[in-house]
C-alpha cells in the first residue's frame, strides 16, 4: 500500500432515496497534500462524493480508505474521522447555524472535544488569520455572500483538519472576493494540507491544481496532471469543459512555430505572456 | 422584529457586560411592577429613556415611535378603569346615562395615571434591554443561568433561521411580483398559497442540509458554542446598584408620603 495516499475511494455507488444514481463506481485516489481540482456539471457527483469521505453519506457499495484503511461507521470511528476531513459547503446558509461569528466558530473546536480556553485560543487565531475581525461582531445574517464564506472557511480550518474540501468555493462571489477566497486557499496547501476544490473554473483549476479530475454522470473520465486533462479534448468534451484558452493558444502558437517546440505547457496566461515577450 | 435587531447591534451599549444589562433590566421591572407609585414610574422612565437613547445612541424618533406601539391598547384599556358607572354624580366628571351616571373621580383618575405610567414605565425596562442587547448576547446570559438546553438550543437555531426563511421568502415573493403574481387579489392569494407550500418544502430541504454541515463538524447532538465575553466593570455594576438603589428610594419616598402617589 502506499504510504502516500490518503484517501482512496474504490467503485463507490451512491442513490439518493428519489432514485437519482449519484455516484457510479467511482475511483479516486488522492495523495498527501495534494491539490486536486474537481470539475464536472452540475449533477456529476461532486458534492455526493465529498459526503461519502466523511462519511454523511455511505455508499452502497464500494469503499472509501483513509490511510489505506476501510473507513469506520460507527460512531467514534466517524467523529475521528470528521476531525481529519472537513468539508465548506457550497452554500454558506447551509452551514452556519449561528447568528453569532464567534459562536459559530467555536462549535466545531468545541466539538473536537478542545476545553474552552484552548479553543477560544484557536477560534482566536483563526478569525486573524482570516481577516474575520472587522465583521465579527455582526450577526450573519447582515453579512455579504463574501463574508460569510469566509466566516463558512474558518469554521473548518479551525477545526486543523488534514484534508479540506471546498465545494465551489467562488461560486456567487464578486471578483473581489473571490480573489480573497482564492488567496486563502492558496495558503492551506502552504500548510502541507491535502486540498479538494470543485470548480467550474477551468483557468482556476489549469494554474493552481496539481492534478485535475473530470467528474460525469458519477464517475471520473480522467484524474491526471492539469496539462494531461486541459489537452485530452474529447474528455473535456464529454464533461462539458472548454479547453483553458491559454492551452488553446499555446497550441496555435506552437504549431504556427511562432513559439519554439519543447516548452512545457503554460499553466496560466502570464506563463504564456512571458513565453511570448521572450521569443 | 429585524428593526430591533439592528438596533441592539448598533447601540453604544452593546458590548456592556449582557449580564448586568440582564439584571438591572429584569430588576427594575420587577421593582417597577412591585411598587405601583408615581415616583418610582417616572424615574425609572426617564433613567431606562436616557440610557437607551443617550448612552445607546438610540435615534430618538425610532425610540418614540417604538414606545408608541403599546400605547392605543393602553389608552382604552386605562379608559375602562378611568371611568365607571355610579348611582351618584360625581365631582370631577359625570355624564348622565339614563338612570345612571358615567363618571369619574380623582382617585380613579390618579390610579388610571399610576397604570399607564407603571406599564410604559415596564416597557422602558424591556426595550432598554432588547435595544442594548442582541438576542444572541441574551443567550449566553441565559445559558449561565442554566435555562434548560433543549429550549436554548431551538431558540438559538429559531432564531437565525427565521431570517433564513425572511430572505428566502422575500425573494419569492420578488419573483412572484415579477411575474405579476399580485395583479389583483384572485392572484395574489394564490401566489401567497404557494410561496407558502414552497417554503414548508424550502424549510424541510434546508434542516436536513444543515444537519449534514452540523454533521460534518463532529455534530453529537449538543450544540455547544463560546461567545465573546464581556464582563461588567466595578463601575458600570456601581452605577446600575445606584440607579437601583435609587428607583427604591423613590418607592420608599411614594409609600411615606401616603398612598396618594
Amino acid at each position: 500500500m502506499n504510504t502516500d495516499i490518503i484517501i482512496r475511494a474504490e467503485r463507490l455507488c451512491y442513490r439518493y432515496e428519489d432514485g437519482t444514481n449519484a455516484l457510479n463506481g467511482m475511483d479516486l485516489s488522492v495523495r498527501r497534500g495534494e491539490k486536486l481540482a474537481v470539475m464536472g456539471a452540475n449533477g456529476s457527483g461532486k458534492s455526493t462524493f465529498f459526503l461519502c469521505l466523511n462519511g454523511v453519506h455511505r455508499p452502497f457499495s464500494g469503499t472509501v480508505y483513509l490511510d489505506g484503511r476501510p473507513l469506520d461507521y460507527s460512531k467514534k470511528g466517524l467523529l475521528a474521522l470528521r476531525r481529519r476531513i472537513g468539508i465548506v459547503f457550497q452554500d454558506p446558509d447551509q452551514q452556519l447555524f449561528s447568528a453569532d461569528v464567534f459562536g459559530e466558530i467555536s462549535f466545531g473546536p468545541l466539538n473536537l472535544g478542545l476545553d474552552e480556553e484552548a479553543a477560544r485560543r484557536r477560534v482566536e487565531d483563526v478569525i486573524r488569520e482570516l481577516n474575520i475581525a472587522e465583521f465579527q461582531d455582526k450577526p450573519v445574517h447582515f453579512l455579504s455572500g463574501g463574508q460569510k464564506k469566509r466566516v463558512a472557511i474558518a469554521d473548518i480550518l479551525v477545526m486543523r483538519p488534514d484534508v479540506m474540501i471546498l465545494d465551489e468555493p467562488t461560486a456567487a462571489l464578486d471578483p473581489k472576493h473571490a480573489r480573497l477566497v482564492d488567496s486563502i486557499i492558496d495558503g492551506l496547501s502552504e500548510n502541507g494540507m491535502t486540498v479538494i476544490l470543485s470548480t467550474h473554473d477551468v483557468n482556476r483549476a489549469l494554474s493552481w491544481a496539481d492534478s485535475v479530475a473530470l467528474f460525469d454522470n458519477g464517475k471520473v473520465l480522467i484524474k491526471d496532471t492539469p496539462e494531461a486533462v486541459f489537452q485530452n479534448e474529447p474528455l473535456l468534451r464529454r464533461a462539458s469543459r472548454e479547453t483553458p484558452a491559454v492551452i488553446r493558444l499555446f497550441g496555435v502558437l506552437t504549431e504556427k512555430e511562432l513559439l519554439p517546440a519543447g516548452l512545457p505547457v503554460p499553466r496560466s496566461e502570464r506563463q504564456l505572456e512571458k513565453y511570448l515577450r521572450e521569443v | 422584529m429585524i428593526l430591533i435587531d439592528k438596533l441592539a447591534y448598533s447601540s453604544r451599549l452593546r458590548r456592556k457586560s449582557p449580564a448586568l444589562k440582564t439584571v438591572f433590566s429584569v430588576s427594575s421591572l420587577l421593582l417597577c411592577v412591585a411598587a405601583r407609585s408615581l415616583p418610582v414610574s417616572v424615574c425609572i422612565l426617564s433613567v431606562m429613556s436616557v440610557l437607551t437613547v443617550k448612552a445607546g445612541g438610540i435615534p430618538p424618533r425610532r425610540y418614540g415611535k417604538l414606545m408608541a406601539v403599546p400605547l392605543g391598547f393602553l389608552i382604552l384599556s386605562t379608559v375602562a378603569v378611568v371611568f365607571h358607572l355610579s348611582a351618584e354624580p360625581s365631582a370631577l366628571f359625570s355624564l348622565p346615562l339614563g338612570a345612571r351616571y358615567l363618571s369619574a373621580d380623582s382617585a380613579s383618575l390618579l390610579y388610571g395615571l399610576r397604570l399607564v405610567l407603571t406599564a410604559f414605565a415596564s416597557i422602558s425596562c424591556l426595550y432598554f434591554l432588547s435595544l442594548t442587547t442582541p438576542l444572541t448576547d441574551i443567550f449566553a446570559v441565559l445559558r449561565r443561568a442554566h435555562c434548560p438546553e433543549l429550549i436554548l438550543e431551538l431558540m438559538f437555531l429559531v432564531y437565525r433561521f427565521l431570517f433564513v426563511l425572511l430572505e428566502t421568502g422575500s425573494a419569492i415573493q420578488t419573483s412572484q411580483r415579477c411575474r405579476l403574481g399580485n395583479r389583483d387579489k384572485r392572484t395574489a392569494l394564490h401566489a401567497a398559497g404557494l410561496l407558502l407550500a414552497v417554503l414548508l418544502q424550502l424549510a424541510f430541504s434546508r434542516s436536513s442540509g444543515i444537519y449534514d454541515a452540523m454533521e460534518s463538524r463532529c455534530y453529537d447532538g449538543r450544540i455547544r458554542v463560546l461567545s465573546r465575553t464581556c464582563r461588567a466593570t466595578a463601575g458600570e455594576t456601581a452605577a446600575a446598584a445606584l440607579l437601583l438603589a435609587l428607583f427604591a428610594a423613590a418607592a420608599g419616598f411614594g409609600r411615606f408620603y401616603g398612598g396618594a402617589l
